[in-house]
């Protein structure tokens, strides 16, 4: 059976997924090293470069490419921890200069992406920017993989990640790591190793949202710049230190932004579209000054005693 | 001496900038090296100061300069402007009126934004409050490009000349002049209020918020009072950096010129150091128009694009800066206190008189 979704529908749900997979990282890294990261939105930007290469150099499927988003993404994601952030953690850097640190990572990398884009085009002579790979995508009775693939994968993910976290001696590791660093190094918990991985599974999830937001939306160097206030949004609603915070948060994002958008047209006119990066900026600021501990410091079952009553 | 064309334009557009950049990178000094608010949102007044000069002058002028009312402000820009310029050609009062208008208008905009900014600033820790400000600055971005009836969107619209009364070749040279007038005054306000008791209590602030509350110092009063004042030079900054131009195009106005170059100079300087600050964005300016000034003998060179090179130099310094002088070139001086002896003697004077 096929259900049938109205277009608008099918772009809010595979907007959140991707959404969802991007805070998650960000929400990651800043529970383990408690660093705000100003360039999680390129390092999705890097899978989507991934996926043009797959597509128009290798013309293969970009599915068979997911492994290799995630591993390059990571890399990245690991050369920032381990040769930026780390050094100047060892110096006793404060929050905010860390905070200045990834931005400084954020341009060298966006202009190493630009630089790729330059040079994809020159050489091979193929679209290298604004760049759409829709018409790439594998379809499924008309509709394109991507609509069912995004979704699975966040929902695999998720699974996989949370079986990582309370299932294994690592996971439980790192839920130490993340609670109490001092106490977990005490009892032998390699903390740096903690923080690497961390660094590597954000990064790398990052690149998979990346390639699979390239076959729907138009990939371009500054794909990243444009979603890192929606990332950051939906972090926040989540409480930045929660991993199902962020889940909740980007679906909240991700959906508001599209159907809003989306509704907002249709009753004032098109000329509304071009101003959709204010909803993530107004989810996250009512969050803030309401819940600012965000979804997930919210005490559910106190609510619930409120409403017996 | 007589020194070739090519230097005299590279020199003045060097200083035009180093003023423009010097205004910004004060009111960063004063938010962040000496109140600790990490204003990521920098573009959020800068944009808002330009956008009033592109907006309020040639509006205000259409009247007075008998241009046909039947034409469309936006869409008929150029040949509006054009008018309003040889029509100020005659007037150099109503020009500089003018000039002062524009300014005092941008700066009541910029303190009226930088209150609304502290709205956040003083409620959020700071890296959320870094993430509200920046989000903030990409707002005011989102509505430049596509509001047209404001600045007329991506394709911009000129901005009236209020000095177009100063023949041709000086244009330029003068301009630069009013800039560094502007900021060299903006300069020793901030000098004179760092030096001032309020000074002491930014501060106390920055360093220990508890102990400054303690000490009865009202820290949601300062940090308004600072984002008033800050956010206004800001937006001086952005409205002599439109009139400087010419124009208002809203791409020019985006988070890595105007938030994070500023970010760059402030540090490269050293925080809570105004010389510092002023050499920080003197080294900076210096090199970022020596680039574009050259870019014609970079090109062969470089095996990329050189716009890229203006952020390749943003990552890589701001990076080296962080790990070997995170301090600065002149890092903060330790405030003086008066010297114990003399102030025992003094005291012991007094009381033997």
């Amino acid at each position: 059976m096929v259900l049938v979704f109205p277009p608008i529908f099918r772009e809010a749900i595979i907007f959140s997924s991707l959404l969802t997979l991007l805070s998650i990282g960000l929400t990651l890294t800043y529970m383990t090293t408690r660093v705000p990261n100003f360039a999680h939105g390129s390092f999705a930007t890097v899978g989507a470069y991934i996926s043009l290469v797959a597509v128009r150099l290798m013309s293969v499927s970009p599915y068979l490419f997911l492994p290799i988003a995630f591993l390059v993404s990571g890399f990245v994601a690991l050369l920032l921890y381990r040769a930026v952030l780390r050094p100047l953690m060892r110096r006793g850097a404060s929050t905010i200069l860390l905070m200045v640190a990834t931005i400084a990572f954020d341009m060298l990398l966006i202009a190493a992406l630009n630089i790729f884009a330059d040079y994809l085009s020159r050489t091979y002579k193929i679209t290298s920017r604004y760049f759409s790979l829709k018409a790439a995508d594998i379809r499924v009775e008309g509709i394109p993989m991507v609509f069912y693939v995004a979704p699975l994968i966040a929902v695999g993910l998720i699974l996989t990640l949370y079986l990582l976290l309370t299932k294994t001696k690592f996971g439980v590791a790192m839920r130490a790591a993340i609670e109490n660093p001092s106490l977990a190094g005490v009892v032998g918990i390699n903390i740096d190793l903690v923080y690497t991985i961390s660094w590597i599974l954000a990064g790398g999830l990052a690149g998979i949202a990346g390639l699979l937001m390239s076959l729907w939306f138009i990939g371009n160097p500054d794909l990243g710049t444009l979603i890192l206030v929606s990332i950051f949004s939906a972090s926040i609603v989540g409480g930045l230190l929660n991993i199902y915070g962020a889940i909740l948060g980007g679906f909240l994002v991700g959906f508001a932004e599209v159907i809003v958008t989306s509704r907002l047209a249709s009753v004032l006119g098109v000329w509304v579209v071009p101003f959709r990066p204010v909803i993530p900026l107004l989810i996250m600021v009512i969050a803030l000054l309401t819940i600012p501990g965000g979804l997930s410091s919210i005490r559910w079952s106190s609510i619930a005693k409120l409403w017996r009553r | 001496m007589v020194l070739p064309q090519e230097a005299v334009i590279l020199l003045t557009s060097i200083l035009a900038w180093f003023g423009l950049y010097l205004i910004v990178n004060l009111s960063l000094n004063l938010e962040f090296g000496y109140t600790g608010i990490p204003n990521f949102g920098k573009l959020l007044v800068v944009a808002a100061g330009a956008y009033v000069a592109g907006y309020l002058p040639g509006r205000l002028m259409v009247g007075m300069a008998n241009v046909d009312p039947s034409l469309d402000y936006i869409a008929d820009n150029a040949v509006i402007v054009t008018q309003i310029n040889s029509f100020l050609n005659q007037n150099p009062h109503i020009s500089l009126s003018l000039l002062f208008l524009t300014l005092i208008v941008a700066t009541g905009i910029g303190a009226g934004l930088g209150f609304i900014a502290s709205y956040p600033a003083i409620r959020l820790r700071e890296e959320y409050l870094a993430m509200t400000l920046l989000a903030m600055a990409e707002v005011i971005r989102v509505i430049g490009y596509n509001y047209k009836p404001l600045i007329g969107g991506t394709l911009g619209v000129q901005v009236p000349d209020p000095l177009a009364f100063v023949p041709g070749e000086l244009r330029f040279s003068m301009m630069s002049l009013v800039i560094l007038a502007i900021a060299g005054f903006i300069f020793l306000y901030v000098e004179r209020l760092v030096r001032s008791p309020l000074g002491r209590v930014l501060r106390a602030v920055r360093d220990s918020e508890a102990a400054a509350e303690t000490l009865g110092k009202d820290i949601v009063r300062i940090r308004t009072k600072i984002l008033v004042v800050s956010s206004a030079i800001g937006a001086v900054g952005g409205a002599m950096h439109a009139l400087y131009t010419s124009g208002v195009i809203s791409l020019t106005y985006d988070r890595v010129s105007w938030t994070f170059w500023p970010w760059v100079m402030v540090l490269m300087g050293g925080m809570a150091n105004n010389v510092g600050v002023m050499l920080g964005t003197l080294i900076f300016v210096a090199l970022r128009q020596l680039i574009t000034f050259y870019k014609g003998v970079l090109e062969p060179i470089l095996p990329f694009n050189v716009i890229w090179l203006d952020y390749i130099l943003l990552g890589s310094t701001l990076i080296i800066i962080l790990m070997y002088r995170p301090e600065g070139v002149l890092p903060e001086k330790a405030t003086r206190t008066l010297d114990f002896k003399k102030l025992w003697a003094r005291l012991n004077g007094r009381r033997s008189a």
